[in-house]
């Protein structure tokens, strides 16, 4: 297990990020993590001193998260590449790129989720 | 500025930096990954593992018509086929390989040579 | 650098910093939106080097994934293959020989002395230096040469494996690298005086991007850029692979402009040459690799000090032969909300040098 992770919910999210800007913690990114079973894992790490600190948060699929970018302005990018590659809904990033940040138009939906990936062989199957 | 001539002389009265290729050419390293060159078929028990270690899915082993073959332009260099070979009979060569003029030609399929014939005795 | 379009009344000017640029060595886009001279809003775009490989690392083996994982770039590879490895072997509870982390230390340290190599090389370029560029590239062949006579390849030197190294270094072959090494600082020194003292690089480096200490803790900067304001931030310090027994300090500097990041990444050349031979007088006898034997199982966080910064792998395995996650977060990911921080407020002829000075690595970025 890795040290020092705590497992919060989502609406102490918000309050538990604020605390931790206050104490001078540096946001150093975010993890995305697809449990297959139709909920996600998100690991948000803070650092202070060369120590981590990890907060996780497990969400299911169409729910909301609310963005961080409003208390820590770096973690747009993060935020728009786990909306684009596994299909997570977050609101109200500062900078929204629309889900067009790494992805072209014509290509699947959410390319690192488990699920779509059996779906499109199944297609091609036929 | 004044800084720079005394480096711009130096250069000036030594010999070129750069080698004059085609004309000289450097010799290679000995331990170089260059490319893989060939097999020693002779060896070869046809056990796989090369097969299952390529990150690249470059090696095609088959048991039945005793053959191992190469696609050299998938092949990424890395030597772990050689490291994993349990007769040691993959060879690396330490010049880096050429480009080619057709993607077919160099898939090395060799077949072990079949048993030596019986003494025919006329 | 691009067409411009005028916008009614208002003066505004929208200018495509393009993602083809003769002074960037990869691609990204920027769209500066500016008043006159000066730039007031600068919108990143990137996404034109997206390859996937997060995705492919699930569904190789384990073992395979080394060699995938230092392909994602080609001037920090060695050190996205050591924190790999060095994950893995955390969750398999692997104990390395001491030879090996040594090893790794001098490659490592090799490594960083090539990637500033370059950069200082790129930054003559961008001002119109060319021929300061050139000295530096040549002192950086000499690197090249060295890697690939110990280790089989100029650039990705696929030396790390789960459990040490594949190749060893003879005692004569050590003591060649001490001696180019010495060859190198010499031949930098007799360079620091032309970045240091010229008047036509002061006149472009100094007073351009300032930074200050608190804002660039709170957008997250890594690496030299941190370091060049002020703050104390080294990951080798924590002591890891052998690190934990040579004698160092992070270069820190306090301007917080381009000239304080160009003395940092120079006086970390010599730093990494000091750090060669302290390793090169230290090593121990013994094996190089021990084997391997199971699968990994849980979750494991390792970071690694790479030329550009911190680098962070986070990795999650179930028990058999594939990861589950593999989740990497390069430097220049952190060090872009800087640089947007950065833009506005300055000159458009300054936006080569500002975008060079977070030494951009989009191919790292955009794995």
């Amino acid at each position: 297990m890795i040290e020092n992770a705590f497992d919060i919910s989502k609406e102490l999210l918000h309050i538990e990020v604020e605390d931790s800007k206050i104490n001078g913690y540096r946001f150093v990114t975010a993890t995305c993590v697809d449990l297959g079973n139709g909920t996600f894992d998100v690991i948000y790490h803070f650092d202070k001193d060369l120590e981590l600190k990890n907060l996780r948060v497990n969400v299911k699929k169409e729910e909301e998260l609310p963005s961080i970018s409003n208390i820590y302005f770096s973690a747009i990018l993060v935020e728009n590449e786990m909306k684009e590659l596994f299909g997570l809904n977050i609101k109200n990033i500062a900078i929204d790129y629309g889900g067009h940040m790494l992805l072209s138009d014509e290509e699947l939906d959410s390319p690192m989720a488990k699920q779509q990936i059996v779906i499109e062989k199944r297609k091609g199957d036929k | 500025m004044f800084e720079m001539i005394g480096n711009i002389f130096r250069n000036l009265s030594s010999k070129p930096a750069t080698r004059k290729y085609p004309f000289e050419k450097r010799p290679a390293f000995k331990n170089a990954r260059g490319q893989i060159s060939g097999i020693d078929i002779d060896q070869c028990i046809f056990c796989g593992i090369c097969q299952r270690k390529c990150p690249a899915d470059a090696l095609k082993v088959t048991k039945a018509e005793k053959s191992w073959e190469i696609d050299q332009f998938k092949c990424i260099i890395c030597g772990a086929c050689v490291e994993v070979c349990p007769k040691k009979c993959i060879k690396m060569e330490d010049e880096y390989k050429t480009s080619a003029y057709k993607k077919e030609a160099y898939k090395a399929v060799q077949n072990t040579a079949p048993q030596p014939p019986a003494p025919k005795e006329d | 650098m691009g067409k411009s379009g005028k916008s009614g009344k208002s003066g505004k000017t929208v200018i495509p910093f393009g993602p083809q640029h003769p002074v960037l060595p990869e691609p990204l886009h920027l769209k500066l939106v500016m008043e006159d001279e000066i730039i007031v809003e600068a919108i990143p775009a990137i996404g034109y080097v997206h390859r996937g490989l997060e995705k492919l690392t699930e569904v190789k083996e384990f073992t395979q994934n080394v060699f995938i994982v230092e392909r994602i770039c080609g001037i920090c590879s060695m050190m996205h293959a050591q924190a790999y490895c060095q994950g893995i072997e955390t969750l398999m509870n692997i104990q390395v020989p001491d030879r090996a982390k040594y090893l790794r230390v001098i490659w490592g340290e090799l490594h960083r002395l090539h990637s500033h190599l370059l950069w200082l090389g790129l930054l003559a370029d961008a001002f119109g230096f060319e021929s300061l560029f050139m000295q530096v590239w040549r002192n950086r062949e000499k690197v090249m040469d060295i890697m690939e006579e110990t280790a089989g390849g100029r650039v990705i030197i696929s030396v790390n494996a789960i459990g040490g190294t594949r190749r060893d270094m003879s005692p004569e072959v050590l003591r060649k690298v001490a001696v180019i090494a010495d060859e190198i600082k010499e031949d930098m020194m007799q360079l620091e005086k032309v970045f240091m003292a010229d008047y036509t690089v002061k006149h472009r480096l100094v007073g351009v991007g300032v930074l200050e200490p608190d804002v660039a803790y709170e957008f997250g900067a890594v690496g030299p850029m941190a370091r060049a304001s002020g703050i104390k931030q080294d990951l080798r310090t924590t002591g890891y692979a052998a690190y934990g027994e040579l004698d160092f300090e992070p270069v820190v500097e306090t301007g917080c402009d381009s000239y304080a990041r160009t003395m940092v990444r120079l006086r970390e050349v010599y730093q990494s040459v000091d750090l060669i031979k302290q390793a090169i007088g230290k090593i121990p006898d013994g094996e190089t690799s021990v084997p391997v034997k199971g699968m990994p199982n849980g979750e494991v966080i390792s970071r690694v000090e790479q030329p550009r910064g911190e680098v962070l792998y986070y990795l999650k395995a179930n028990g058999t032969k594939n990861l589950d996650r593999l989740r990497i977060r390069t430097p220049t990911f952190a060090n872009i909300p800087t640089l947007l921080k950065m833009l506005p407020g300055s000159q458009l002829a300054d936006v080569p040098i500002l975008i060079l000075t977070i030494d951009p690595c989009i191919s790292c970025t955009e794995r």
